[in-house]
């Protein structure tokens, strides 16, 4: 019977998860810190990446500055929404390179952090941020940085998730509220 | 006389000391300049007077010239400040710069000896960067160039001015403060020597962070022994409150063995296992945890004292000890107490006696068994005996030394105890059994017709008169005895025969009470044989016989004096002398009147 009942809960977490309807906000830090400390790990192995890790194609990334100055000024749906891009931006670069890596280990860390970047985009959305709709043709009007390698990208990856990322989840009014 | 303040125009510059002030634009309505005065314009211009500086004033005399009627004006110029008002800027500023310079002096030698790459950069805050580097010699910042530029941005690069400081004598130290700094990406530095590329680094700015150290550093007593909490503030940066993680150290005064405790996440830290009634300093510094923010140790923030609560805890050990100790006590004497019985009975055994089994066996007989045997236990012991009795009993014969020629009246007593023992032994042969009844009973009743009435009322067959005799008191008679179970008051005359040298006792009670020899118990013995079996007493009625129990033939025999022995009878036992000896003194005891005979015993027989 508690077999049952934990499994049954389970699956209700999880539909409910699956669902598009208002999440609970998740607040949490720890979740994204988490998220961070993962693709740290992913940017260091990738500096021993000696295969297939110079690209063909520069791959397009977000930019990471913040400067504090200008960011505690902004506005938050709008950061919102380049948050939401550069993680769309990074999804796009990951799934380039899956296919061009060979070594199976660093597949297992691509696809991980490809995950991730899912779970931070459900993460955001928790938030009641305005929902980002990818463009039709595939590229951003925000400014955008173009990289040749995988230790460039998951640079790029891991600030972005330390920087931006963070902030507007720090920051998240939706969170705010609930922590008074 | 001066309504209007015309505006004077054109920035003044001031000399304090060597610090280049600049006024702004004196502007009349705003910030004051430096000197500012209205001055009256009077005929002669050399004469000038100063006023404070106002936006108006009013025109005095003019020091004997006469003023102009177009009034003063107010003028700025430069010239040397009030040296009050100088003073205290130059003051002012000073403290400035040297903070900022303290500032840095400190923070420059704690990374100095941290970092080893150059130039050495560090954030204070959120929004700004210092980098830094010493060189021997004191050359001029011009002759160096430092660029910076931001990688993964579309960004330029550009140039920091550079301002040069001297550090300990010989040395010069570079530094360059960015204006504004970007986080999460990184920052390639470049430092030119006359051109000459001399170091180059790529750093993240988010990974240099050098704090102030955590301020209000305080120490508290918890309330609790041998605790101590401390207390501060964290950087009071945006988003770094979550992300630092704090070291403590703390020591007891005049100790140099300190230990570091580290702390994540929180701005307090409760100290334990501190000794008591001790003085402890305690400092601490923070540094960025690491995961989104990464850094340097800052400086320890001063030393705070405080001293732990003293022990108190050796009263309560102390009480805790002293009821630990009762309880082990008496727990101690309760197993001594149970052990003790134990242990004698380990130490001195008690040697099994069959005391109890034989009654005045060893007390009365002195351990003489066939002694014993012919007064103590009559029950089975008699049996085989009494079988024998059972089968031949034999009339008694009993001498006396007085003639039988009494009236019956008047010793009906022994009259009738020798026709009733004949009898009663016929009696026995028919019945088989049946208890026979005690025919000169003589408590308390020493009426001579006593026995007569007995007799009388004795519902037995005529005793041949022939043999009736009268005996006198000093006769030896036998009686039989019997006794009932109702009484229990004859009891007691039995019980308190004393000991009697006497041979012979007359005895007309039951053998229930005790009857006790001189210097023998059997008497207890008798007594309780005699309640086992003799089921007769001396109140019995002549015709009561008992219904039950084992039936005895008692025999009640007076002497004058001389002992009979009666071993010699068929159904008397060896025993049975003794027994008749047994009771010698009884009788003396139980009969109170005098003229009952002296010298009898009762001989009692069961089976």
């Amino acid at each position: 019977i508690l077999k049952t009942t934990y499994i049954f809960i389970l699956l209700f977490i999880w539909t409910r998860l699956g669902l598009p309807s208002p999440l609970r906000p998740i607040c949490d830090p720890r979740v994204l810190d988490r998220f961070i400390k993962e693709a740290r790990d992913t940017e260091f192995a990738m500096r021993s990446c000696s295969e297939g890790c110079s690209l063909a194609e520069p791959l397009s990334v977000p930019l990471t500055s913040v400067d504090f100055a200008i960011w505690e000024k902004g506005d938050v749906s709008e950061q919102a929404q380049e948050v939401q891009s550069g993680l769309w931006l990074l999804a796009q670069a990951i799934s380039a390179v899956r296919v061009s890596i060979t070594s199976t280990a660093l597949h297992s860390l691509l696809d991980n952090s490809h995950s991730n970047i899912h779970s931070i985009g459900q993460v955001i959305r928790s938030l009641n941020f305005p929902e980002y709709t990818p463009p039709a043709d595939g590229t951003v009007h925000e400014d955008t940085w173009r990289v040749s390698s995988t230790l460039e990208l998951f640079r790029v990856h891991t600030n972005f998730l330390r920087g931006k990322v963070r902030l507007l989840l720090s920051h998240a009014p939706a969170c705010r509220r609930d922590s008074t | 006389m001066n309504p209007r303040s015309p505006p004077p125009t054109g920035s003044v510059s001031v000399e304090c000391g060597k610090l280049q002030y600049s006024s702004h634009n004196w502007r009349g309505t705003q910030q004051r300049a430096v000197m500012c005065v209205c001055v009256c314009v009077c005929e002669r211009e050399r004469e000038r007077e100063t006023y404070l500086p106002r936006r108006r004033a009013l025109c005095g005399g003019c020091g004997g010239s006469r003023a102009l009627d177009s009034g003063g004006r107010c003028v700025c110029f430069s010239g040397t400040m009030s040296p009050v008002r100088a003073l205290r800027r130059c003051v002012f500023l000073l403290l400035v710069c040297v903070r900022s310079v303290c500032a840095l002096d400190s923070k420059a030698s704690l990374l100095v000896a941290v970092e080893p790459e150059d130039p050495k950069c560090f954030a204070e805050g959120m929004r700004d960067l210092t980098c830094f580097w010493e060189e021997e010699g004191s050359r001029s910042p011009d002759d160096y160039a430092f660029t910076y530029m931001y990688q993964e941005t579309n960004e330029e690069s550009s140039k920091c001015a550079l301002t040069a400081q001297s550090v300990g004598g010989s040395k010069t130290r570079y530094i360059c403060r960015l204006p504004s700094v970007q986080h999460f990406v990184p920052l390639d530095v470049s430092v030119f020597q006359d051109g000459r590329l001399i170091y180059n680094r790529n750093l993240l700015i988010d990974h240099v962070f050098l704090l102030d150290p955590p301020a209000n550093v305080t120490v508290t007593q918890t309330g609790e022994q041998e605790q101590l909490r401390v207390c501060w503030l964290p950087p009071a940066l945006m988003d770094m409150e979550n992300s630092m993680m704090y070291e403590v150290e703390y020591a007891p005064t005049g100790s140099h063995m300190g230990k570091r405790e580290s702390v994540r996440a929180r701005s307090e830290i409760i100290l334990h296992s501190l000794q008591p009634d001790t003085r402890y300093n305690i400092r601490v510094r923070a540094k960025p945890d690491g995961l989104s923010y990464s850094g340097y140790w800052t400086a320890w923030a001063p030393w705070v004292s405080m001293t732990t609560p003293p022990a108190e805890m050796d009263l309560l050990i102390l009480a805790l000890c002293v009821v630990i100790s009762l309880i082990l006590i008496l727990l101690s004497l309760t197993l001594l107490l149970s052990y003790r019985r134990f242990l004698l009975k380990k130490v001195w055994p008690v040697i099994p006696s069959p005391e109890n089994k034989f009654d005045g066996l060893f007390s009365v007989y002195g351990g003489n068994f066939h002694e014993w045997l012919g007064v103590g236990n009559r029950g089975f012991w008699w049996s085989p005996t009494f079988l024998l009795v059972e089968e031949s009993p034999s009339p008694l014969e009993v001498l006396s030394e007085a003639g039988f020629t009494a009236p019956v009246p008047v010793h009906p007593m022994p009259f009738k105890a020798l026709g009733l023992s004949k009898k009663e032994v016929e009696e026995d042969e028919r019945t088989g059994g049946q208890d026979s009844v005690l025919m000169g009973r003589r408590k308390g009743k020493a009426h001579p017709h006593w026995v007569l009435e007995q007799l009388q009322s004795l519902d037995q067959p005529s005793v041949p008169c022939c043999e009736l005799h009268t005996l006198e008191p000093s006769d030896t008679y036998v009686s039989l005895n019997y006794r009932s179970q109702q009484d229990s008051g004859a009891m007691s005359p039995l019980a308190d025969i004393s000991e009697e040298s006497l041979p012979l006792q007359v005895l007309f009670e039951s053998p229930g009470t005790p009857t006790s020899f001189s210097d023998l118990e059997s008497v207890t013995y008798s007594s309780g044989s005699g309640e086992i079996s003799s089921q007769s007493s001396l109140e019995y009625p002549y015709g009561a016989w008992p219904l039950k129990g084992p039936s005895y033939i008692s025999m009640t025999v007076t002497d004058s004096g001389i002992s009979t022995d009666y071993s010699h009878m068929s159904w008397g036992t060896t025993g049975l002398g003794d027994l008749a000896m047994a009771y010698t003194n009884e009788y003396k005891n139980k009969v109170p009147a005098p003229r009952l005979p002296p010298h009898g015993h009762t001989v009692y027989s069961y089976y």
